[in-house]
């Protein structure tokens, strides 16, 4: 048995402040197969990884390599153990060759007239040339980093660890920043890895990509190892149900929805990213009055660009948004708030809160320029202090010295009732939710959970935003399914099991 | 059960990171250390360190000194500090608005020389008379600064060149140039300085008999003082204080609600030139009445870490500004009664602007030796717990939980 598994990892649990990430989870991986690791965001397989890489020390379990018991404490422990991680952000050094890259840190010498230490590029370039040749991995070693694209660059990272003769090889979403072309041709690549002996571990949620390449398959849910299946033996709906399929979190009544008119008008939607990339391609729906409108997806499929879009933090490339009849496609962001839009951003920390500032100044950060809380340019500090005891006790914000208390000081669930407290009392017609219940214990989720549909109840237009396939089953009327910036279907809540959602959700279309 | 006993080392450290105590308690510890410094570097160079402290109270007015000439006494002493005080506190006031915007304005030397210049060539030499001329001269302090401290904000927000860079580059530009023009066209010929602007434009009035004592009294300390109170009320209680605090704290969060961030920018940059450019009006058209040419008053920079020092507010710059001006006015009387050569007192204020620049590093060194001291006492703790011989239960248990959480 030692012999047969190249990697054994027995039992690994590994908690985070407030999160178990992994729980009692035991994998095994024989030498040369191709080993997926399949999951939602936050299912945990990019930590067990990370130990793997000794990013992470485990705080219950074993690591074996080779039948042997080891002890991480860095990369280059795990580099010497011949593992080898391409990470989803490649590190690379953007102004030096694809060679020098690639020989960072253990570059070949030469003595320039007979003393002077130098690097040897020229070996160096031949020998990557060889290595390049051999796994059909197309880079020119010569060419800049800058100049080459991210499915080069991505080779190069690959060629990187080649370079340091790893056997076991882990790659994190390899497939997230590549075009279909590419992809298959890096496919093509593990199956050439695969036949020159090389273990490849494979972190994906693509279930397509799983099904052409991989051997075998772990599944994993809130870190909890579900299920190893073989891949051969099983089809891509069964992968699909066990990763998604599960108990409900918490069980909230909602009553019946009275929709009225369309508040919230998006057509022909397109929205760049700083690099000129199409994050969200040509989307098109509306969201009525008294409708939580949700859109599920895989993080990283435009959701987020598609909420700033509306919010008017990124500018929309083409396509137009109309809020209850106006037009405000070029309408700046704090016209859109007057207009009526709230914003529950998806980073509480860095974008929706200043948490150097107190809970008052806070809670009165979208309305402090405006009467009664300032006069002709002139803070209102009693308004503001009367206005922000009011929400305190109004949404049950627990505090150390009520408006007074630094927001750093606050806990999670607190903070988000902050920006919650704040973006309701606006009043506005159309409130846009992104992640809102990201990181929060069950108590805080239900509480947000309930301020959303009494939201939807009084009327407001909901356009909900998240990750989680639970919150959006439980809480929408209709759901979009978002997948590579586009949206592959529009449905009523009602006419959608979870596995369908979760199979739009993985690209997988009708 | 002695063991038990929190250190006094331990709890002088509680003390002094106190979240209330915090912001005047760690400045004043730098200031301490610097102290400290200060008298073991004299103690070396055989020197009495109480008499260099005394001197410095009496360089500027504070303690009589032993002797005065005709007409001057312990008040001129006094007023001639508050004269050079002045300037100071309005360049720091200038460094904390920028820092409330999260920029670091370097550029208050360059700033208060444009300033100073344009004012001494427009105005010092117009013949104007005083009733004209004071405010004039004021004025001007306020519209170049204020274009200076704009350039640099808009340089920042329309092209991302980073205000650290090109603050220093303009401090070179006007450095150059107005040098060259005073060496062209203002020169004076015996003191190699430009010519005196008149005494009408001059915020110093100088000589004004009382009490048998001839007195320059300075104007700038009037403003430095207002500009305290304008400064800490637009941050604190004005919508556009509040933005440019927001953009300081928290970029990403600013734009999100709304706040036009090049903008306020440009205004925070706007305002910290202002302060510059009146602090450049008082430096040369005050406490001096001359420029030397290529010349970047040391303040500019020192106001650097007067204001961390003063912990970034405004009432903080006061004190420190007090403080460090006492080092640098008094250390001409300082050297001459202790006897050490000047350099030596430029060494000394060099260490206290050192230690006083520190306060993070300080205030970082203080919390990780409490919370280590604590873990240790926790763990003490918890070993007289366990320790079946030693009856006596443990005072404080909870503490045990803070200290494992580390």
């Amino acid at each position: 048995m030692a012999e047969e598994y190249i990697v054994e990892m027995k039992h690994i649990t590994k908690r985070f402040p407030g999160v178990v990430a992994n729980d009692d989870v035991s994998v095994s991986i024989k030498k040369g197969e191709i080993y997926a690791l399949l999951g939602e965001n936050g299912a945990g397989k990019s930590t067990l990884m990370s130990m793997l890489f000794g990013m992470y020390e485990p705080d219950e379990g074993e690591i074996y390599v080779r039948g042997e018991r080891v002890h991480m404490s860095s990369s280059s422990d795990a580099a010497a153990l011949n593992i080898g991680m391409v990470h989803q952000h490649f590190k690379l050094v953007s102004n030096y060759t694809v060679a020098e890259n690639i020989v960072l840190g253990i570059e070949p010498k030469k003595k320039l007239a007979g003393f002077l230490p130098a690097v040897d590029i020229k070996t160096a370039n031949k020998r990557i040339s060889e290595l390049s040749e051999r796994y059909g991995l197309k880079v020119d070693p010569t060419q800049k980093i800058e100049d080459v694209n991210v499915s080069v660059q991505q080779r190069v990272e690959i060629l990187k660890m080649l370079y340091r003769d790893a056997e076991i090889l882990i790659f994190d979403e390899p497939t997230a920043i590549l075009t279909p072309q590419e992809i298959e041709y890096l496919l093509e690549i593990m199956q050439e890895l695969r036949a020159g002996g090389k273990t490849i571990i494979l972190i994906t949620h693509k279930l397509e990509e799983i099904k052409k390449i991989a051997d075998r398959c772990a599944i994993l849910c809130r870190g909890k190892l579900i299920s190893v299946l073989d891949v051969a033996a099983t089809t891509t709906r069964e992968m699909a149900n066990l990763m998604v399929g599960r108990d409900v979190l918490v069980d909230i009544k909602k009553s019946e929805p009275h929709f009225g008119d369309t508040v919230l008008e998006v057509r022909d939607l397109s929205v760049r990213n700083a690099d000129k990339f199409e994050v969200v391609k040509h989307v098109s729906f509306g969201v009525r009055a008294g409708e939580v409108f949700a859109i599920a997806g895989v993080s990283g499929n435009g959701q987020v660009e598609l909420a700033d879009a509306i919010a008017g933090l990124d500018r929309a490339a083409n396509g137009s948004i109309t809020l209850s009849g106006v037009d405000i496609t070029h309408y700046n962001i704090r016209k859109r708030t007057l207009e009526g839009i709230s914003y529950i951003p998806e980073d509480r920390h860095n974008v929706g809160l200043i948490l150097d500032f107190d809970l008052k100044d806070n809670l009165s950060l979208k309305t402090y320029h405006q009467e009664p809380f300032s006069h002709k340019g002139i803070l209102d500090g009693e308004e503001i202090e009367k206005y922000s005891d009011s929400l305190i006790d109004k949404y049950d914000i627990r505090s150390g010295q009520r408006g007074r208390t630094i927001l750093r000081s606050m806990s999670g669930g607190n903070q988000q009732k902050v920006i919650v407290a704040r973006e309701i009392e606006l009043g506005n017609p159309l409130m846009i939710f992104v992640q809102p219940t990201r990181g929060l214990d069950i108590g805080a989720i239900e509480n947000i959970h309930k301020h959303i549909l009494a939201q939807r109840d009084a009327g407001k237009a909901i356009l909900l935003i998240s990750l989680e396939l639970d919150e959006v089953m439980e809480l929408a009327d209709t759901i979009g399914v978002i997948y590579n910036g586009e949206l592959l279907k529009i449905a009523d809540a009602s006419e959608l099991t979870p596995q369908e959602v979760g199979k739009y959700m993985m690209g997988v279309k009708s | 059960m002695s063991e038990n006993k929190k250190s006094a080392w331990l709890r002088f450290l509680e003390f002094v990171d106190a979240p209330k105590r915090r912001n005047v308690s760690i400045p004043v510890l730098a200031v301490l250390l610097s102290l400290i410094a200060m008298c073991i570097f004299l103690l070396l160079l055989g020197k009495d360190p109480l008499l260099a402290m005394s001197s410095f109270l009496k360089g500027c007015g504070f303690l009589p000194k032993g002797s005065y000439a005709g007409g001057k006494g312990m008040i001129t002493d006094l007023m001639s500090f508050l004269d050079v005080l002045a300037p100071m506190l309005l360049a720091s006031l200038g460094v904390v608005v920028a820092m409330k915007a999260g920029l670091f304005n370097i550029g208050i030397a360059g700033q208060m020389l444009a300033s100073g210049y344009i004012a001494t060539v427009v105005i010092g030499y117009s013949g104007l008379g005083a009733a004209a001329a004071k405010p004039l001269v004021i004025l001007t302090g306020i519209v170049v600064g204020g274009l200076m401290g704009a350039l640099v904000g808009f340089l920042k927000y329309r092209f991302n060149i980073h205000e650290v860079v090109s603050t220093i580059m303009i401090n070179y530009i006007v450095s150059y140039v107005t040098g060259f023009c005073i060496n062209t066209y203002y020169a004076d010929m015996i003191s190699r300085s430009s010519k005196v602007c008149s005494s009408a434009s001059r915020l110093t009035i100088t000589g004004v008999p009382f009490m048998g004592y001839s007195l320059d009294l300075p104007m700038g300390i009037v403003i430095a003082l207002l500009m305290v109170f304008v400064v800490k009320y637009m941050l604190e209680k004005t919508v556009l204080g509040f933005e440019i605090r927001c953009v300081g704290a928290n970029n990403l969060c600013s734009r999100y609600i709304g706040i036009n961030v090049g903008r306020n920018v440009v205004t925070a940059m706007a305002f910290s030139g202002v302060l510059a450019g009146l602090a450049g009006v008082t430096y040369y058209l005050g406490y001096y009445n001359t420029i030397i040419p290529k010349d970047l008053a040391s303040m500019g920079y020192d106001s650097i870490a007067v204001a961390l020092l003063g912990n970034n507010s405004p009432i903080g710059t006061i004190f420190a500004s007090i403080l460090i001006t006492i080092f640098q006015k008094g250390n001409v009387y300082m050297s001459s009664q202790v006897e050490v050569p000047r350099e030596i007192a430029s060494v000394i204020t060099g260490i206290l602007l050192l230690f006083s620049a520190c306060g993070a590093f300080i205030w970082d060194y203080v919390r990780r030796r409490r919370e280590h001291l604590e873990e240790s006492y926790a763990e003490s703790l918890v070993r007289t717990a366990r320790d079946p011989s030693d009856s006596e239960p443990p005072p404080d248990v909870p503490a045990e939980g803070k200290g494992a959480a580390k």
